[in-house]
């Protein structure tokens, strides 16, 4: 389930409401087993598909680190 | 100082708006996107606002909710006018608003009446609900009540002024010359959180039951990181799990965590603090001081009291229908402990509740079946693990056509508010019904 928005949009943050946040954080940790945060969740990381590309690779390198 | 005498003279919410701005005029009275207004700026701005609008026509004045400090002078400088203040969703489609407008001019409005809240019915129409000045002061003075509103206060809005829900805090707020600060939703629970942080000794919110999970799931650090400044969270409109009560009683542990009872044509009407030696899904406490509830024999919570609605604007017909002799009857199912606590059970009818918003599947399907490669469909409601509830949209195609489900959102976002247009869509190949053609909806609520 991912939100009805234009997932290819560059400006993704704005297009989202509250739920379709929430519906990328808990599908975005569901399927890569990363932990995800309110602090994750900023307009620079949820700006279009390679930003949020980049945050999951950050979360993913942190995890094999730990 | 004013006499006690003179507070007691108050008849609207302006009056302490003018009150604290006399008698405290440096207080912050708003803050709002890193800006703050004092009561004496906000007044003196209210003041300006509602000489545009006594020139204006009519005696109502639509205002677009754009969660700001501007709404509130709007909301406020109406009131001052003696015009009825009518706020509508930032995102208010243009037919919508022309059908709100024509609705209102065509109606007389009561003299008493600060606000007109529209809400969806039963039968897919809009309803807009009348409030009067005197249930508004009730509703505050019943939130001051229960939930002991101070002027060392900042109080939080995250959700949006148009809903009753955080509309209503305004008034206690304001009454008691506290802070109101506005956010713009649980999009950015960071900036939710940073206002949940500002400097000032203690701080009180209301949050929706899907905004608390999303916090418990997200941000449960940040939270427990600040739980001891936070006096109070209110939370309503939706039922809450009771996993979810007893998680926010863990992250705050001092917290009063208050489940309440209320509705735009109710008002404020019972509340209960879970984080106690009560924490029992359903129940939502006893009745507050301006207010009184007790069960129809067919099992409905019926209201009485100040805070209820004068009725609904040109609809005398469904005004009778739920209100008589200062009786309110809702579509609630409920039961009163043998403590005088009201515990709710359900709803009859077929309203869905998605997040305190009220949902008629039938404005939604109606909207869907003018989207051309519609031939049929039904909107139920459908679990979700985070927001509780969503709305699902069943489809069955015209012949030899593919539905694009995207374009289809697209369409009900021309016609629908945001919070009516589904979050998931199912292409089926039939819809099922009864066995008198009507759409089978509890085939719909129990299959899912």
């Amino acid at each position: 389930m991912l939100p009805l928005v234009d997932l290819e949009s560059d400006f993704l943050f704005s297009d989202l409401d509250s739920l379709g946040v929430t519906t990328i954080l808990m599908t975005l940790s569901a399927e890569y087993g990363i932990e995800l945060e309110a602090k994750d969740a900023t307009p620079k990381n949820l700006r279009n598909l390679d930003s949020i590309a980049a945050m999951v690779e950050e979360k993913l390198k942190v995890k094999s680190e730990e | 100082m004013k006499s006690e005498e003179s507070v007691l003279e108050m008849h609207c919410i302006e009056d302490y708006l003018n009150l604290w701005a006399e008698e405290n005029p440096a207080k912050p009275a708003v803050i709002c996107d890193g800006e703050t207004l004092t009561y004496e700026q906000l007044w003196q701005q209210v003041k300006e606002r509602s000489r545009e609008y006594q020139q204006a026509e009519g005696s109502a004045v639509l205002v677009r909710n754009t969660q700001s400090i501007d709404f509130l002078i709007q909301y406020f400088a109406t009131h001052l006018a003696g015009k009825a203040a009518v706020p509508v969703e930032e995102d208010c489609t243009p037919d919508r608003l022309g059908s709100i407008q024509h609705q209102i001019n065509a109606c007389t409005i009561p003299v008493d009446v600060a606000d007109i809240l529209y809400t969806t019915g039963t039968t897919g129409q809009q309803k807009g609900i009348m409030i009067s000045h005197k249930a508004i002061i009730a509703d505050a003075e019943n939130l001051i009540s229960a939930m002991q509103f101070t002027k060392d206060l900042l109080f939080v809005i995250s959700g949006p002024l148009n809903h009753i829900g955080s509309l209503s805090k305004i008034w206690p707020t304001i009454m008691v010359g506290a802070t109101l600060c506005i956010t713009s939703g649980m999009k950015d629970m960071n900036r939710f959180l940073q206002a949940l942080s500002l400097p000032y000794p203690k701080v009180a919110t209301f949050l929706v039951p899907t905004s608390i999970r999303m916090l418990l799931q997200f941000a449960r650090k940040e939270f427990s990181g600040i739980a001891d400044k936070i006096d109070f969270i209110e939370t309503g409109a939706a039922p809450m799990s009771q996993s979810d009560m007893e998680a926010l009683c863990q992250v705050l542990p001092h917290t009063r965590l208050y489940n309440t009872y209320a509705s735009t044509e109710t008002g404020i009407i019972c509340t209960h603090n879970y984080n106690s030696d009560y924490c029992v899904a359903g129940c939502l406490g006893r009745p507050m001081p301006h207010s009184s509830v007790f069960i129809t024999p067919e099992g409905n919570v019926a209201c009485k009291g100040d805070t209820l609605m004068v009725g609904y604007v040109g609809d005398e017909e469904l005004t009778r229908k739920v209100l008589q002799n200062g009786t309110l009857f809702t579509s609630d199912c409920g039961r009163i402990d043998q403590q005088g606590r009201l515990h709710l059970t359900g709803r009859t009818g077929d309203i869905i509740n998605i997040g305190g918003y009220k949902v008629n599947p039938i404005e939604v399907e109606d909207a869907a079946l003018s989207f051309p490669a519609v031939a049929d469909c039904i909107c139920a409601p459908s679990p979700h693990p985070v927001l509780g509830t969503v709305l699902r949209l069943y489809v069955v195609p015209k012949n030899d056509t593919v539905i694009n489900k995207k374009e289809l959102a697209a369409h009900l976002t021309q016609k629908l508010e945001h919070y009516k247009v589904p979050q998931l869509f199912s292409i089926v190949d039939h819809i099922e019904r009864t066995y008198n053609g009507k759409l089978n909806r509890k085939f719909y609520t129990t299959n899912t």
